[in-house]
């Protein structure tokens, strides 16, 4: 062999041949040219799986905005909204071998009935709302139950400690949170708030780790404080309640004023509902009465019609007016008493019929209407509150003789209670009438001037006589206090069909203290049949009780000394005063 | 020159870890943020709570109700009452 053969054929064994080397080349480059359009293919157009999963760990999070608060104008919770639980079921992630007794025990803790539930869960398919507005602690106890696929969720539910008492003035949300009555009608705008969310990321243990921007921060709703004063609300409650039911009357209603400031202190109604529970409420529950319904004052109207002719200088209080007999056309004024004379506070202090038809005929017509117009007849009033009506007034041109007449003393002419109420301000306020409010008042309100100062007092006076001996409302009488109104018993219009001879509505509205005037508190009795139907036997007790607690919260200081005190409501302790001297 | 090129890896490196270690932190913060205002929620609905039950408690139809039925207690009346005056300096 030759040294020339073997050499290269040596080289040919250590050096590899070329191709294999570009074989790897080739396979690497083919490895890269794979990679990149598998990164390719992710980053572009297969890329919606790997989104779906990075989507499990982003959350959008809701943030509950809270109701705002409604207080009394003392700060005190009249509606309050608290946490409560939604149970939400995902039937389709429930197992099928859920254990009996599970089953059963969720059941219970719902309230339902374990079949019903049962079907629930098997015929739906997507998220169902199984309960809502659960207590905490029901729902704590439905999550240790731990059955998959059932989710509690956070909302609330609105509360009204002082329940039925106060339930016409407050009203009610439903279960959306919006307002449905009273003042939770009229001020939803106010009360709501507006919900928030922000999306973040978990991380495995379900903790927020970070935040993907865009946060909706929630807004809560702002807290309103009304003038009502809830411990005068609960009493008044309380007094209408009680009257009704002794009276075995058709409903009762009653409202406080504050005179100095305009300001409702409290505005009660019975029958009334539980806001808190309102599966079993009627339309007639539901009304607030002060505000909605209507009714012919009666004698209550009389001190306004002499207030006018007193401001008009056609008489004073000590005019003196025969009474005697007195036909209108056919119609025969009557009084529940025959009386030769009376003075001016006579005619007040006994409720003469005949003896106000006489001071009226003595005016224009005009007077009377623009008097009524001014006090607030006739107009709904700007209280912000649904459903207040404004009654009827006649214009004064269509007035005949006895529509005169017979408005003087208060048929053919209707109001609410509050607009009664309202009326009677200008005696308490020195002839001004104030604008009344059923929130919180901070400052005072400027009155308009509707009588001289001299007539509110010499009518203030006349209405003091009414609850003294010789009056028609002695029963209306406070201890500590002078206090003074005017009864009212009318016979209950039917419409068409005239008056209903044995259906009365007793009233009073009254003012107290005489002498330094602080509260109006106006009261209709609707219907009394356990007896005695008049406004002195049915209202002013009611006035009275609720007169007495207003005062003393109020601090307003007593002006009656203790010899001017006849005590009727509790006989056995004015025996006792009696003993004692 | 290299040595320059060594210094600035190295800084970048402990930038780089620095990120990281931010990162982790932010998070752990976000995280311990998130809690607290979890708390801050429930606090406030605990407080919202306990505020209802007070008012439920000391609502005055309560109270005159417990007095008089339970205690016995009457109104004071007038002839029971003193009223102070402040006397005029």
């Amino acid at each position: 062999m030759r040294v020339h053969h073997t050499s290269p054929s040596n080289t040919v064994v250590l050096r590899l041949p070329m191709w294999r080397s570009r074989l790897v080349l080739f396979i690497m480059f083919i490895g890269f040219l794979a990679l990149l359009s598998r990164a390719f293919w992710i980053q572009g157009p297969g890329n919606d799986f790997y989104a779906q999963k990075g989507k499990r760990v982003e959350r959008v999070i809701a943030l509950p905005s809270v109701r705002g608060k409604i207080l009394d104008r003392n700060g005190e919770i009249l509606a309050t909204s608290l946490e409560a639980k939604t149970i939400i079921a995902y039937p389709d992630t429930i197992p099928d071998d859920l254990p009996v007794a599970k089953v059963s025990a969720f059941a219970k803790l719902l309230k339902m009935n374990e079949s019903e539930l049962r079907k629930k869960l098997t015929d739906s398919k997507n998220q169902l709302y199984l309960r809502r507005q659960v207590e905490p602690e029901v729902a704590a106890k439905i999550k240790a139950l731990a059955i998959p696929g059932i989710v509690i969720t956070s909302e609330y539910r609105r509360y009204y400690p002082e329940g039925e008492a106060m339930a016409h003035i407050v009203g009610f949300t439903n279960i959306q949170d919006k307002g449905q009555d009273g003042m939770e009608l009229s001020n939803d705008e106010f009360l709501s708030g507006k919900d928030g969310q922000k999306h973040v990321v978990i991380d495995r243990l379900g903790r927020v780790v970070d935040n993907l921007g865009d946060i909706q921060p929630p807004r809560n709703g702002k807290d309103l404080q009304l003038s009502v004063d809830s411990k005068i609300q609960s009493i008044s409650y309380e007094a209408i309640k009680k009257a009704v039911k002794d009276n075995r009357a058709k409903s009762g209603s009653a409202i406080v004023l504050d005179s100095y400031t305009g300001e409702v202190l409290a505005m009660a109604n019975y029958p009334s509902y539980d806001p808190n529970n309102r599966s079993s409420m009627t339309g007639d529950q539901l009304r607030n009465r002060v505000l909605t319904d209507t009714f012919e004052p009666g004698s209550t109207m009389k001190p306004i019609t002499v207030a006018i002719s007193l401001e008009k200088g056609l008489i004073k209080p000590t005019t003196q007016f025969p009474i005697g007999h007195l036909q209108i056309g056919k119609k025969v004024i009557t009084d529940t008493h025959s009386y030769s004379v009376l003075s001016v506070s006579q005619i007040i202090q006994k409720s003469s019929n005949i003896g106000t038809t006489r001071i009226a005929l003595q005016m224009e017509p005009e007077d009377m209407w623009t008097m009524f117009q001014s006090v607030g007849f006739g107009q709904a009033p700007k209280i912000g509150f649904e459903g207040a009506v404004a009654g009827t007034v006649k214009p004064y041109a269509k007035w005949g003789k006895l529509d005169q007449a017979t408005m003087s003393f208060g048929y053919g002419i209707s109001t609410s209670l509050f607009q009664l109420a309202k009326a009677y301000t200008i005696f308490a306020r020195d002839g001004e009438l104030v604008p009344i409010s059923m929130l919180k008042v901070d400052k005072p309100p400027v009155g308009t001037r509707i009588l001289n100062p001299r007539t509110a007092i010499d009518m203030r006076n006349m209405l003091e006589l009414v609850t003294q001996e010789g009056g028609t409302a002695i029963k209306a009488q406070v201890s500590g206090y002078r206090v003074g109104g005017k009864t009212g018993t009318a016979h209950k219009s039917m419409g068409k069909a005239g008056y209903a001879s044995n259906k009365y509505d007793g009233f009073f509205v009254g003012i107290a203290p005489i002498s330094n005037p602080r509260i109006v508190v106006a009261v209709v009795i609707d219907e009394p049949t356990a007896g005695s139907h008049y406004g002195g036997d049915v209202a002013a007790p009611v006035f009275s009780s609720i007169t007495g607690t207003a005062l003393r919260t109020l601090g307003v200081p007593p002006d009656a000394g203790m010899k001017e005190l006849v005590q009727t409501l509790d006989p056995s302790l004015t025996q006792k005063v009696a003993l004692k001297r | 020159m290299n040595r320059s090129v060594v210094i600035l890896i190295l800084a970048l490196m402990a930038c780089s870890l620095m990120l990281v270690y931010s990162q982790q932190r932010s998070r752990m913060l976000y995280a311990e943020k998130n809690r607290l205002e979890v708390q801050e929620n429930k606090l406030n609905q605990e407080w919202s709570r306990l505020e209802y039950e007070q008012r439920e408690l000391s609502k005055s139809s309560r109270i005159v109700d417990i007095a008089t039925k339970q205690l016995h207690m009457k109104e004071a009346k007038q002839d029971k009452t003193i009223y102070v005056k402040e006397m005029a300096k």
